[in-house]
Order: structure tokens, then C-alpha cells, then sequence
């Protein structure tokens, strides 16, 4: 009786130890940070329009709109107006914006005296469905370009909202798509200040 | 005692002239002459009213009985085939602002003190009826200035009442009594009285959800001269973008501590220098623009959404952005984004409900404003 207590105790602290090792190699998969890079030194950031891959025409100003704000919330750097943005992107002669290249960068930050430009893609705004439940979910990825070398020092994605077991047992809809929008932009800073 | 009561009316009336032009007074700009003189009705032009409701709409009727609501008030009304003739001379096609030169010629011509600019915001006649109007007094001075400005947006279904009895059906009636509300809006800033507006406080639900505000914006009443540019539209309701604008330029000239500069003026400033908004305005454009009219601050932004459920279960829906650039610096000073429903934050029976966007705009650009001007 005492050893079968005593093996069941063994196997009980074996599987935690198992699952206490698993979260100390936990990696997170969706953030890239270049290690040789200052971030403190970016001061000033130049958001490019987000490619858009989904099927709502507006939801890369969309997401932009609330990620340019957002950064400029937190207080750490100065972002460039869009205007500017959008002026400069034609003086360097830049064919798509949302994905420009090393050279036209370079050519591009010297326009708005920025030292990062960041670029992004939004993959899934909107509705999604799975059998009779639906909800709204909002997924992007975003990189950082160092303006002096063209490199990508950081990168990071973020989905938010999306059919969980809630929508599916009690529906609803899921959460307003403003709400996902912000969490999912919010997330994508944290990666960035952390 | 007719002739006792006619001065004291004439008192009001240039009493309210000049407290209307300390308000609005443009710093670095100076009106050349004041809306109203001693002993002398207030003689006003009344403006085409200009469509941004998308639909057709009895725009004529609407301007008919706008003038006959407003007679009744201390003003002259100068008459129809003067101010046709004098658009006709002038080639004068805008009718949602005035330029300086405009203003100039109105009041050199026709004698006028100062232009009622009407904008019909939205107009459904299918039950239940919603209609907005957008209006205006400016005086034809150099530069321009906003006098009086208010928004009425009502839907026959906002009052109810007991078993119905206060619903609206009728769109003639609706129409109406919200002309009549906005003259009587406009004798009472004639006659001294505060507006409506200046006395009520933004709420809590529509504010900004996400604000940046540089610490080089004061908090201090600081009585910046502002231009607000057009708002890019991405919504799918024409004229959006104009319409927030408007409900802005309200609020920041029913504030108080900003001097707005007529949405008219900058309009020809941005046809005369024939600036081109590629997604927003350059610093470059922005400084050009600052600088011809004084502005300290430029608002700029975008309409992500201006829904209007033209239903009584419908809820309205209205997304925008907003960007300020100081002059001086340079650099943004503010940026939010608002978004609100017209249901958010109504859990009972309707309670609190905003039934059009009209009202909605208004509420959440009244508590962006009480937030760039919060203490």
C-alpha cells in the first residue's frame, strides 16, 4: 500500500517537473529582435501603409491609424505624420510603399529624417466563421528597418480575437473588431519594448 | 415703450456682436470691421443650403424655412434675387464656407454684416425620419469669423414617449422643428445667451480611446488659432469627411480657448496653393498653409466609419482619427482615435441610446475637444 502511495508520488512529481521544464523552453516563435541592435537610439519612426491581405479595402489605414497612435501613446518615439509619410514615399520614387526596397529606404528616411521605418501587413481583419459560430479576428505582422543599413532589426505578429470555446458555446459574435484591432496592436508594442 | 424696448433690443444686439467677436477672434489676424453697428439690425445673407446628406433632399423649402424662423429674430434678411445675382456676378458655386474675398465683396456690395452657411448633414424620410442640419453665422469681415455655429440632428423616434405619443412620422414636421430649434439657437447667442453646447459637458462613453498629446501642447488656455483641413473619407457614407470637420470646428469654437479660422478660407488657401493631400498633409504643405492664415495649429485626419442605421433598431456607427501638427515645432502634438455606437454604454430599454450619427459625431467630438482642452 505505502509504495504504490509512493510510486503515484513519484509519478505525480515527475509529470511536474515535465511541465515546469516545458514553460522554461518556451521560446517566443513570433519576434525577431536583431541583438546587435540600440532601439534606445531610435527616436523618430516612419510607419509605411500596411500591405493588405484581406478583403475589407481599408483595414490597412485602419490598423494603421491605431498603431500610429498607439506608438505614439507609449511615449518612446516620435512618429512621422502620414502626410509627411506619404510625401516623402513620392519624392524617393517608391513604387509600393508597403514593401519597399533596401535602397529605397536608405533614400526614403533621408526625406523624413527618421531612423526607423517601420512596415507592416495586416492578413486577417474581419469576420471569420466555423460552422455556426463567427467572430471577429484581427492578425498582423510588422518589421522595423534600420534607415542607416536598410536591415531588419525587429519583427514581431500578433492575431487577436478569433472563434474560441466562448463563441462556440454561447456565440455572440465574439468581440467588437475595435477591440481585437487595439489588443493586437498592443501586443505587437509590447514585443517591441520588452 | 416700443421705441425703450427697439434700443434695448439694438443694445443686445451689439453687445452680442462684440462678445461674439472677442471669441473668436484669430490671433495674428484682425477683422477689419464688426458684424452689427449701433441702432442697426444685423443684416444677413443666407447661403444655398449646401447637400451633404448624399440624398435629395427639399433644400429650397429647407432655406425657405429657415429665413422665415429667423425673421422673427433681430436680423434683416437680404432678399433672394440680391444674393442670386450677386453669386451669378461673382461665380460663387460654394456654398459650405467663404473666402475672404467673398466675404469682402458680400459686404461691400450688399451691404451685409455677415452669411448664414447651412449644411444639410443627413435627410431620410422613410420612418422613422432622421434629419441633421449643420449651421453657420460668419461675419464678412477681413478675415471671416465663425460668429455662431450649431448642429441639430434629430430622429423621429428619439422621444418616444408614452405609448408612442411623442414618435415623429411625418418628416415635414421633423424638419421643422429642428430648423426652428437652430434659429432659436442663433437669436439666443444674438440676444446674449450662452449656447446650448457651451453648457454641456462631453461624456465619458464617446471620449477618444487612444490619445497622444505632446508635452509641447499646454494645457493652460492658450486661445490657439486653428485650421481644420478635410478629413480623408474611407467610410462608405459620402461627404464624411466634410461632415466631421464641421462637428469639429464646432466644438473647438464653442470651447473657447481655440480661434477657429473659417473652413471657407482655408478651403481657397488649399486651392490657391493647390495643395494636394496624398494621405494626409506634408509638413512642408502644413507650414505653407499655417503661415498665410496664422494658425497655430493644424487639425488634420481621417473618417473610418460614419454609419447611420436608418432603422428604429439600427445603431449608429462612427470611427475617426485625429491628427494635430503645432506650426512652430513642427511636429504632432495630438493624435486620437475615436470610435463609437450609438448603443455603448445602454444596458436598459433604450436608455441613453444616440439614434443618428449626426448626435453621435456630435457627442464624440464634443469629448475630444473637452480632452485636448482638459487642464
Amino acid at each position: 500500500m505505502l509504495i504504490r502511495r509512493a510510486i503515484k508520488g513519484l509519478q505525480g512529481g515527475i509529470l511536474f517537473c515535465i511541465l515546469v521544464s516545458f514553460t522554461a523552453c518556451a521560446t517566443r516563435g513570433d519576434v525577431y529582435r536583431d541583438p546587435n541592435m540600440d532601439f534606445g537610439a531610435i527616436r523618430t519612426v516612419a510607419i509605411m501603409p500596411f500591405a493588405n491581405l484581406t478583403r475589407d479595402q481599408l483595414a490597412g489605414e485602419r490598423v494603421r491609424d491605431v498603431f500610429m497612435t498607439m506608438l505614439l501613446a507609449t511615449g518612446g518615439v516620435y512618429v512621422v505624420p502620414q502626410g509627411e509619410v506619404a510625401r516623402a514615399a513620392l519624392a524617393a520614387g517608391i513604387t509600393n510603399p508597403a514593401a519597399p526596397t533596401k535602397e529605397e529606404i536608405l533614400k526614403f528616411a533621408v526625406f523624413v529624417k527618421a531612423d526607423a521605418v517601420i512596415t507592416g501587413v495586416v492578413r486577417e481583419y474581419g469576420e471569420v466563421r466555423s460552422g455556426t459560430a463567427s467572430a471577429n479576428v484581427v492578425s498582423l505582422s510588422l518589421q522595423m528597418i534600420e534607415a542607416q543599413t536598410g536591415k531588419i532589426v525587429w519583427s514581431a505578429s500578433s492575431t487577436k480575437g478569433g472563434i474560441g470555446m466562448k463563441e462556440r458555446l454561447l456565440g455572440g459574435g465574439g468581440e467588437p473588431l475595435n477591440d481585437s484591432t487595439e489588443k493586437a496592436v498592443k501586443d505587437v508594442i509590447n514585443k517591441l519594448f520588452k | 415703450m416700443s421705441s425703450i424696448n427697439s434700443l434695448n433690443k439694438a443694445l443686445a444686439l451689439v453687445l452680442a456682436g462684440l462678445i461674439g467677436l472677442n471669441g473668436c477672434a484669430v490671433k495674428g489676424l484682425s477683422p477689419t470691421a464688426g458684424p452689427v453697428e449701433r441702432g442697426k439690425k444685423l443684416s444677413v445673407a443666407v447661403f444655398p443650403v449646401e447637400n451633404l446628406s448624399g440624398k435629395p433632399a427639399p433644400l429650397k423649402e429647407m432655406r425657405q424655412a429657415l429665413m422665415k424662423d429667423i425673421t422673427g429674430s433681430d436680423v434683416s434678411l437680404l432678399g433672394d434675387e440680391k444674393i442670386e445675382g450677386f453669386m451669378a456676378r461673382h461665380r460663387v458655386r460654394y456654398t459650405g464656407g467663404i473666402d475672404t474675398e467673398t466675404a469682402l465683396a458680400l459686404k461691400a456690395e450688399l451691404g451685409a454684416d455677415a452669411v448664414l452657411i447651412t449644411s444639410l448633414e443627413q435627410y431620410n424620410e422613410s420612418a422613422p425620419p432622421e434629419i441633421a442640419v449643420i449651421c453657420r453665422l460668419v461675419s464678412l469681415g477681413d478675415p471671416p469669423l465663425i460668429l455662431w455655429m450649431d448642429i441639430m440632428g434629430m430622429a423621429g423616434d428619439d422621444s418616444p414617449g408614452i405609448l408612442g405619443l411623442g414618435l415623429i412620422d411625418d418628416p415635414a414636421v421633423l424638419r421643422g422643428k429642428v430648423l426652428r430649434m437652430l434659429a432659436d439657437s442663433l437669436a439666443g447667442h444674438l440676444s446674449g445667451k450662452r449656447e446650448r453646447a457651451e453648457r454641456r459637458g462631453g461624456k465619458k462613453r464617446f471620449e477618444p480611446k487612444i490619445v497622444y498629446r505632446a508635452l509641447s501642447l499646454p494645457r493652460e488656455k492658450a486661445n490657439y488659432a486653428v485650421a481644420v483641413t478635410p478629413f480623408f473619407n474611407s467610410s462608405d457614407r459620402k461627404n464624411a469627411g466634410e461632415i466631421v470637420v464641421l462637428h469639429l470646428v464646432k466644438d473647438l469654437a464653442a470651447s473657447g480657448n481655440f480661434s477657429v479660422i473659417e473652413p471657407g478660407v482655408l478651403r481657397q488657401k488649399l486651392l490657391n496653393f493647390r495643395v494636394i493631400m496624398n494621405e494626409g498633409l506634408s509638413l512642408a504643405d502644413e507650414d505653407l498653409v499655417a503661415q498665410s492664415l496664422g494658425a497655430d495649429l493644424i487639425f488634420t485626419g481621417e473618417v473610418a466609419r460614419y454609419h447611420d442605421d436608418e432603422s428604429s433598431r439600427g445603431r449608429p456607427n462612427v470611427d475617426f482619427f485625429v491628427l494635430v501638427i503645432e506650426r512652430s515645432a513642427k511636429k504632432m502634438v495630438w493624435a486620437s482615435e475615436s470610435y463609437n455606437r450609438g448603443d455603448d454604454g445602454v444596458y436598459f430599454f433604450d436608455y441613453g441610446k444616440v439614434n443618428t450619427a449626426s448626435a453621435l459625431a456630435s457627442e464624440m467630438t464634443r469629448s475630444l475637444v473637452e480632452k485636448i482642452s482638459e487642464k
